[in-house]
């Protein structure tokens, strides 16, 4: 049996009046790309620290391809990529010094027509000083110093921060290419969305730990919307009994919003003959889908 | 010690070693270039230093008003507040942000995220520090001694002299140790320059106060200045073991200390 890229065992991280993380355990396997999904201040940040070893574990332990990251940290990095949340490379370098200064410390081979692809892929002037670029450009070369020594495992924490959408497409497209190669990525994202299209599993952490791991295409089954349904007259009484509003919804006026995950098709035929004003069908914030499934 | 972190805080902390070497070195040359004048005005002087309040020559470090005429005296009561107090001020700050600003700068997220060892980075940046303080202190010892041999009327101590820099030296150290110490102890990253300078300062002033105030003398062993012999005109200046080893022990403690503290620092961005 195969390594796991990632094996973390009852991690805890405690400091001041942070909650960190408790008792986190997960484990990725070796080529996969693995989603870490929660909200804000849910401890994602911490998790991936802690394997870098920015951070020491108060509790437990955490392995990378077999080795132990508090003792092996170095030779950890040396296979690892890691792309920040906050890109805040050195501002004083100019881009391209910024990159030779990264493959300096891998001793990267060919990185200069590495650095000259990926600077061409991203649409960045190597040319220009950090203290210059827009927050979407230093993004950009946070990504790209991520893989200048071809990493085997890519650890990125909120990478679509500050990317338009074709960056952020060909950002994927790298991710999934390099992927096919072999690289495993621990994707940590608030971003449902990013993670549905990339990844085969996601952990969803929340308030510092664990709450589920699970395939993505399970979380796509469960399919959830948002809806707002404005009625010319009062709310009709009947909708409460349809399968898919079980956890309820909320009245306001003559106006009705309610987190759906039964079938679309009964839902619009239930609608069929209403004295519908207004109607909207969106994206739930990831809040929203915490509430769902785990109030 | 790690070759890449090593060139690189080299060249950036070139133009800060460039200017603060030509501010001192100007401020010595300039003010031995005032030796000639102070001897021809000898008697204006005396007359002058006889009206200032009494310790104003202990606070200088002088002991005997006519010390200040010999070559020697004259430059290490003049030169005394730019190569102890500058250089101190130079050593310290670039030393308490050499590790920090990774931190406050959020630099650290990379540069620990890339194979280096604490160990590395810690030792490579240290390097930068202890040459830069020896470049520091190896042309302002030049500028000094070109200056003396320039203005000197009559022989003077020599060996006094480069006994002087080498305690200069060692206390330039000892503060870049004491930076580096307080750098590693803070835990929210942010630039902790105006402490350090405060430090410097109140430790020179708590020393001046020792030498002025005979019942406060006490006081000034808190300040490493009082392990500085400023008496070069005394026939019996010697090299002092015991001042050495004050300076180097401590500052060996307060490095090793840093180093075991960074090691196993959380680091915040």
């Amino acid at each position: 049996m195969n390594t796991p890229a990632i094996q973390i065992s009852e991690l805890t991280k405690r400091y001041g009046k942070d909650r960190g993380i408790d008792k986190l355990s997960l484990q990725v396997e070796e080529g996969e790309i693995f989603g870490f999904i929660g909200p804000n201040g849910a401890g994602k940040s911490t998790t991936i620290r802690v394997l870098l070893n920015l951070l020491f574990p108060t509790d437990g332990s955490a392995r990378i391809m077999g080795l132990d990251t508090v003792r092996d940290s170095k030779k950890i990095r040396a296979r690892t990529g890691y792309i920040p949340s906050e890109a805040n490379p050195y501002p004083f370098m100019t881009a391209r010094e910024f990159l030779h200064y990264t493959a300096s410390f891998y001793g990267a081979q060919q990185a200069e027509k590495k650095i000259t692809e990926l600077t061409e892929l991203f649409d960045l002037e190597p040319g220009r000083k950090i203290s210059d670029l827009s927050s979407g450009n230093r993004k950009k070369l946070s990504i790209i110093q991520s893989f200048i020594h071809t990493p085997r495992l890519l650890i990125v924490d909120e990478p679509t921060t500050g990317l338009d959408p074709l960056m952020q497409s060909r950002f994927f497209d790298l991710l999934r290419s390099e992927n096919k190669r072999g690289m495993t990525v621990f994707f940590s994202s608030h971003t449902l969305s990013d993670v549905q299209m990339l990844c085969r599993r996601v952990a969803i952490i929340k308030e510092g730990r664990i709450v589920n791991v699970e395939a993505i295409e399970t979380l796509r089954k469960k399919q959830l919307k948002k809806i707002r349904i404005e009625f010319s007259d009062t709310v009709p009484g009947d909708l409460a009994s349809l399968p898919g509003f079980e956890n309820g919804f909320t009245v306001t006026g003559n106006a009705m919003e309610f987190i759906y995950s039964g079938d679309m098709n009964s839902l619009v035929s239930t609608l069929i003959g209403k004295d519908i004003s207004d109607m909207t069908i969106e994206e739930p914030s990831l809040e929203e889908i915490f509430m769902h499934y785990y109030n | 010690m790690n070759k890449s972190i090593f060139l690189r805080e080299l060249r950036s902390n070139a133009t800060s070693l460039l200017v603060w070497t030509v501010i001192i070195t100007f401020l010595i040359t300039a003010t031995m270039a005032l030796y000639n004048i102070f001897l021809e005005n000898n008697t204006k002087i005396l007359a002058m230093i006889s009206i200032l309040p009494e310790g104003t020559l202990q606070f200088k470090g002088v002991s005997n008003i006519n010390d200040l005429f010999s070559v020697l005296g004259f430059y290490s009561a003049n030169n005394v507040i730019y190569m102890l107090v500058l250089g101190s001020i130079y050593s310290i700050v670039l030393s308490s942000n050499i590790l920090l600003k990774e931190e406050y700068g959020k630099t650290a997220e990379f540069l620990l995220s890339w194979p280096v060892t604490r160990g590395q980075a810690f030792f490579s940046k240290m390097g930068v520090v202890i040459i830069n303080i020896l470049g520091l202190n190896l042309v302002t010892t030049i500028a000094g001694y070109i200056s003396l041999e320039t203005c000197k009327k009559e022989p003077y101590n020599v060996e006094a002299f480069l006994i002087l820099s080498l305690y200069t030296l060692l206390l330039h150290l000892f503060f870049a140790a004491l930076g580096l110490f307080m750098s590693v102890l803070v835990k929210k990253p942010r630039p902790i320059t105006t402490l350090s300078v405060a430090l410097v300062m109140v430790l020179y002033f708590i020393f001046t106060i020792s030498n002025i105030t005979p019942d406060l003398s006490w006081a000034g062993y808190i300040s490493p200045y009082k392990f500085i012999d400023l008496d070069v005109v005394n026939p019996a200046y010697r090299i002092d073991i015991v001042k050495i080893l004050y300076f180097t022990v401590f500052s060996f403690l307060l490095i090793f200390s840093s180093l075991r503290i960074y090691l196993r620092k959380d680091i915040y961005l």
